[in-house]
C-alpha cells in the first residue's frame, strides 16, 4: 500500500552552544503508513519533530520533503508553508486557541482562506455547510462534554489539538506523544482514526511515544534514536529483539 | 436641537467608531495600538488640506485620505507587527509623535499652530444647523456600522483567524495560516477605519490644529476601552459613555445648568482633573476588575 | 558655519543635551531589567525633581543645593509608584505587555496631579549670572559645565555601586533570576524597592538639569521618555555602560540634526532610527 519515503533528512545537526542533540546523517521517514520513534528521555526525539517542522531552525544540514514525487527543501520554510504543503504536527505540549469553543477551533481548521477575508461578514453558506458535516462526523466518532463551549479536561485540549491536525488532510503528520492524557477510550479512538486515514486515504504519520505497547501494536516500522542519532530502523519485531535497544532504552 | 448636542453627539459617535476600532485592533486582533492618534490626526490634516488647499470635492479627498492612511498603516505594520507588544506600543506611540511633530513643523503645509481651515460641511443647506445635523446623522450611522461588524466579526471565519492569531500566533501558523500578513492587513483597515473618522472631525472643528492631536486622544479612547470592558464591543460604548459623555458633556451642562458658571481657574483645571481622574481610574481597574464594567467576570486573565 | 565648527558644536552641545538623559536612562534600565516591562510613568520622577527644585529655587535656595530635594522626590515617586501600584499588579499576575498600559495610567495621573498643583504655566529657574566658556570654539557656559561634571559623578557613582559593591551585585542576581537570588538571602521586596529608589534618584537629578538648562514643565518628562525607552533598548537593557554611551549618540546625533534643521526634525529623525532599533534589536522586547 504505501512506499516511497516522505521526509529525507540529510546530515542534520542541531546544536545548542557546544551541546549536539539531533545529528542524523542519511535517514529517511515515512515509507510505511505509521511510523514510531521511540527513544529515552534526551535522546531528540521532539528535536527531531521541531526541525522537521521548523519550530526550531538547522544548525547543519538539509531536510527534503517528498510530494507527489517531487522533492521539496523544506529546511527554511514557515511553518504556514509547511501546513499548506502538507505537513503538519500535534503538540506534545497542550496548545489551545483560549478565546475559541471547541466549534469555533474545528471551523477554523477547515476554512479556507479565501473565506478568512475582512469584508467577508456573511460567511459562505456552502463553505459552512460542508465545515458542518465534518465537524458532526468527528464529534460524532470522539466526545466531548461541550462542543459550543471550550475543551474542558487535558484530555480534552489534546484530542482537540489531534483533531485540528487530521482536519487540514495532511500528507504527512507527525504526532508528538498524541495519546499521553488521553483517557483509555479516547486513546483507542484516536488510534482507530490514525489507521483509517493511513489506510483509506495514503496519509503517513509519525508518532513519538513511550507507550512501547501501543508502538508495538500500531506501528508498522519503528525508528530507534538515542543521543541524538537513529540508530536503528525496523520492523517492530526486529526492534523489540534488539539487543541494543534494550540495553539503552527497553531494559531501564 | 441646540448647536452645542448636536456637536457633542458628533463627538460621541466618533469616539465609539475610534474605541470600536481599538476594540478590533486589541481584543480581537491582539496588536495593541498606542498610536490611534497618529491615524486619526493624519487624516485629519490630509482631508484638511485636501479640501482647503487643493479644493478637492468632499468625497474624493475623503476617499483618497482613507487609501492613503490604509498604506501607510500596511507599511507600519509590515515594520512593527512581528515584534513584541511592548515594542508595538511603543512603535505606535513614536509613529503618532511623529505625525504631531510633522504637523508643527511642515507650517507651510498644515499651518502649524496657525492652524488651517476653514473646513466647511460636505454639503450647502440654507440652515447651516442643518447642515450639522446631517452630518451627525451620518457619524452615528457610520459609528453603528463599526459596532456592527466588530459584534459580529467574533463568528465569522476572518475573526476567528484573527482571535486565534491573538491567542497562539505559532499554533495558528501550525494550521496554515500566513499570520505576519493576516496582522497586517487587519492593522491596515482598522486604523484606515480610525483615518476615517479623523477626516471626519475636521468639518467639525472647522480650523484644525497641531494640539488637537496630542496623545491624550490615544490615551482617552484606550481607557474608554478599558474601562467598559474589553472582552466585548459594547465595553467600548459604556466606556465612551462615561468618559465623554459623562465626563465632557454631561459634567458641562449639569453646571451650567446649575448656573455654576466655572471660573477661568477652573475652565483650565478641568482638563487636569478630568484626566488625573480617568489615570486613577486606570490604574484602579487594573486592580480591582481587570476586564471592566461591563464585563461579567470579577477577575480574568490578562495576557 | 563651517564643517569643523559644525562638528565641534554637534559634540559639544550634543554632550551637553545628552547629560540628563544619560542619567535618567541609567536609571530607566536598572528598572526594565529588573522588572522586566517599560515603565512610562518614570518620566513623571523626571519632572516632578524638576519642580520640587525650581519651588525651592524661587523660594531662594541655591539652584544646584535644591538639586538634592530634586532627587529625592524622583525617588520618592518612583518607589510608591512601585509599592503602590506595579509589585501588586506584578503579583495579581498582570503580564508583562499589560504593565506597559498600566504605567500610562500611572503616568496620566502623576502628571496631571503636578499640573493641578503648580498650574499649567511653564516656570522658570532663577541661576545666578552664567559665564560663557569657549571650548574648541563652541560657546558653552560654565553651567553647562557644571552639569555635565555632575552627570558625569553620578553616572560613575551608580555605575560603581551597581558592577563593584557586594550589594550591586546582589540587585543584579535579583534582575536576571529572583528565585536563585532569594536561595542566596537577596531579600526581593527590599532590594527591589532600592533599584526602584536610585532609579528615580537618577531621574529627579535629570529633571532638574533640564529644568534648570531649559524650563519646568509637565510635560518636560515625557517629552522624553521616547528617547529614553530607545536609549535602553539600543544600549541593551540592563547595561549602565550600554545606556551612557546611547545616550550620548543620541544628543550628538539630534544635536546634528537640529543645527542644519531643526529640533522637530532632529526628533522626526530620531524617532524613525528608533523603530529601526527595535527591529533590529536581537533582545526581542
Amino acid at each position: 500500500m504505501s512506499s516511497g519515503k516522505v521526509i529525507h533528512l540529510k546530515n542534520v545537526v542541531k546544536r545548542y552552544g557546544g551541546r549536539t542533540v539531533n545529528d542524523i546523517n542519511d535517514k529517511v521517514l515515512g515509507e510505511c503508513g505509521i511510523e514510531g520513534l521511540i527513544g529515552p528521555n534526551g535522546a531528540g526525539k521532539t528535536t527531531l519533530i521541531n526541525l522537521i517542522s521548523n519550530k526550531i531552525s538547522l544548525t547543519e544540514g538539509q531536510i527534503s520533503f517528498f510530494k507527489d514525487g517531487t522533492e521539496i527543501d523544506i529546511s527554511k520554510s514557515s511553518i504556514d508553508k509547511l501546513s499548506r504543503l502538507g505537513l503538519v504536527r500535534s503538540n506534545q505540549i497542550i496548545q489551545d486557541f483560549d478565546s475559541l469553543t471547541i466549534m469555533d477551533s474545528m471551523l477554523l481548521s477547515l476554512a479556507a482562506s479565501k473565506q478568512e477575508r475582512f469584508y467577508k461578514l456573511f460567511g459562505d453558506k456552502k463553505a459552512r455547510k460542508m465545515a458542518e458535516e465534518e465537524i458532526a462526523w468527528y464529534l460524532d466518532f470522539f466526545h466531548f462534554n461541550n462542543p459550543n463551549g471550550h475543551a474542558d479536561s487535558a484530555g480534552e485540549k489534546k484530542l482537540l489539538d489531534i483533531i485540528r491536525c487530521m482536519m487540514l488532510k495532511p500528507k504527512y503528520a507527525l504526532m508528538d506523544e498524541p495519546t499521553a492524557g488521553l483517557s483509555e477510550d479516547q486513546t483507542q479512538r484516536a488510534i482507530e482514526l490514525m489507521k483509517k486515514r493511513t489506510t483509506e486515504e495514503g496519509m503517513r504519520i509519525l508518532i513519538v511515544e513511550h507507550d512501547l505497547d501501543l508502538i508495538w501494536n500500531v506501528c508498522e516500522k519503528i525508528h530507534f534514536m538515542s543521543e541524538g542519532k537513529i540508530l536503528l530502523q525496523g520492523s517492530p519485531e526486529e526492534i523489540k529483539c534488539n539487543e541494543m535497544v534494550h540495553n539503552k532504552y527497553i531494559g531501564e | 436641537m441646540s448647536s452645542y448636542w448636536i456637536q457633542a453627539i458628533s463627538f460621541v459617535a466618533i469616539f465609539i467608531a475610534l474605541a470600536g476600532s481599538l476594540y478590533l485592533q486589541s481584543s480581537i486582533g491582539g496588536i495593541t495600538n498606542f498610536g490611534i492618534v497618529g491615524f486619526f490626526g493624519v487624516a485629519m490634516y490630509l482631508y484638511t488640506i485636501f479640501v482647503v488647499t487643493l479644493a478637492m470635492p468632499p468625497l474624493l479627498a475623503l476617499l483618497a485620505v482613507v487609501g492613503i492612511v490604509f498604506v501607510v498603516a500596511l507599511v507600519l505594520g509590515r515594520v512593527i507587527l512581528d515584534l513584541g507588544p511592548q515594542s508595538i506600543l511603543v512603535a505606535t506611540l513614536a509613529f503618532a509623535t511623529i505625525i504631531r511633530h510633522l504637523a508643527t513643523v511642515l507650517e507651510g503645509v498644515t499651518g502649524a499652530a496657525k492652524g488651517i481651515g476653514t473646513v466647511k460641511m460636505p454639503w450647502d443647506f440654507e440652515k447651516t444647523s442643518d447642515e450639522k445635523i446631517l452630518f451627525m446623522v451620518v457619524l452615528i450611522v457610520l459609528a453603528a456600522i463599526v459596532l456592527l461588524y466588530a459584534a459580529k466579526i467574533k463568528k465569522t471565519p476572518y475573526g476567528r483567524l484573527m482571535l486565534s492569531i491573538k491567542d497562539n500566533e505559532v499554533l495558528s501558523e501550525s494550521l496554515g495560516k500566513a499570520t505576519l500578513n493576516h496582522k497586517v492587513i487587519y492593522f491596515a483597515f482598522t486604523s484606515a477605519i480610525i483615518g476615517l473618522f479623523g477626516a471626519l472631525t475636521a468639518p467639525i472643528y472647522t480650523y484644525i490644529f497641531p494640539h488637537f492631536i496630542l496623545a491624550d486622544v490615544t490615551f482617552v479612547v484606550w481607557i474608554a476601552l478599558l474601562l467598559g470592558g474589553r472582552m466585548s464591543v459594547w465595553g467600548a460604548v459604556v466606556g465612551i459613555a462615561v468618559t465623554k459623555f459623562l465626563f465632557d458633556y454631561g459634567i458641562e451642562s449639569v453646571l451650567s445648568a446649575f448656573q455654576v458658571r466655572m471660573g477661568p481657574a477652573f475652565g483650565a483645571m478641568w482638563p487636569n482633573i478630568k484626566l488625573a481622574l480617568f489615570g486613577a481610574m486606570l490604574i484602579a481597574i487594573f486592580m480591582f476588575r481587570p476586564n471592566g464594567i461591563v464585563s461579567r467576570k470579577r477577575e480574568g486573565s490578562l495576557q | 558655519m563651517d564643517f569643523w565648527s559644525y562638528l565641534a558644536n554637534s559634540l559639544l552641545l550634543g554632550i551637553q543635551e545628552a547629560a540628563p538623559l544619560v542619567l535618567a536612562a541609567i536609571g530607566f534600565t536598572l528598572i526594565f531589567r529588573l522588572n522586566g516591562f517599560i515603565n512610562v510613568a518614570f518620566a513623571e520622577s523626571i519632572t516632578i525633581g524638576a519642580f520640587i527644585g525650581v519651588t525651592l529655587n524661587l523660594l531662594g535656595w541655591n539652584a544646584y543645593v535644591s538639586m538634592i530635594p530634586s532627587a529625592i522626590a524622583g525617588g520618592i515617586l518612583s518607589v510608591i509608584s512601585y509599592l503602590a501600584f506595579y509589585r501588586p499588579a506584578l503579583r495579581r499576575g498582570v503580564g508583562k505587555s499589560e504593565m506597559i498600559i498600566l504605567s500610562v495610567g500611572v503616568s496620566y495621573l502623576f502628571r496631571h496631579l503636578i499640573k493641578i498643583v503648580w498650574g499649567n504655566e511653564t516656570m522658570f529657574y532663577s541661576v545666578p549670572g552664567t559665564q560663557p566658556i569657549k571650548i574648541f570654539g563652541v560657546g558653552v557656559t560654565n553651567l553647562n559645565m557644571v552639569c555635565i561634571g555632575l552627570v558625569i559623578i553620578t553616572a560613575v557613582a551608580i555605575t560603581l555601586f551597581m558592577y563593584r559593591t557586594r550589594y550591586g551585585e546582589k540587585m543584579r542576581a535579583l534582575a536576571d533570576n529572583e528565585d536563585l537570588a532569594k536561595s542566596s538571602g537577596v531579600n526581593p521586596l527590599a532590594t527591589s524597592t532600592l533599584i526602584w529608589a536610585i532609579a528615580g534618584v537618577a531621574a529627579g537629578v535629570a529633571g532638574a538639569f533640564i529644568g534648570i538648562r531649559l524650563r519646568v514643565a509637565a510635560d518636560i518628562g515625557w517629552n522624553q521618555i521616547l528617547f529614553i525607552i530607545m536609549i535602553t533598548i539600543v544600549g541593551g537593557i540592563g547595561s549602565v555602560r550600554g545606556a551612557i554611551v546611547a545616550a550620548f549618540s543620541v544628543g550628538i546625533i539630534q544635536m546634528g540634526i537640529a543645527l542644519p534643521a531643526n529640533t522637530y526634525y532632529a526628533s522626526i529623525a530620531l524617532l524613525v532610527l528608533f523603530v529601526v532599533a527595535l527591529k533590529f534589536r536581537k533582545e526581542k522586547v
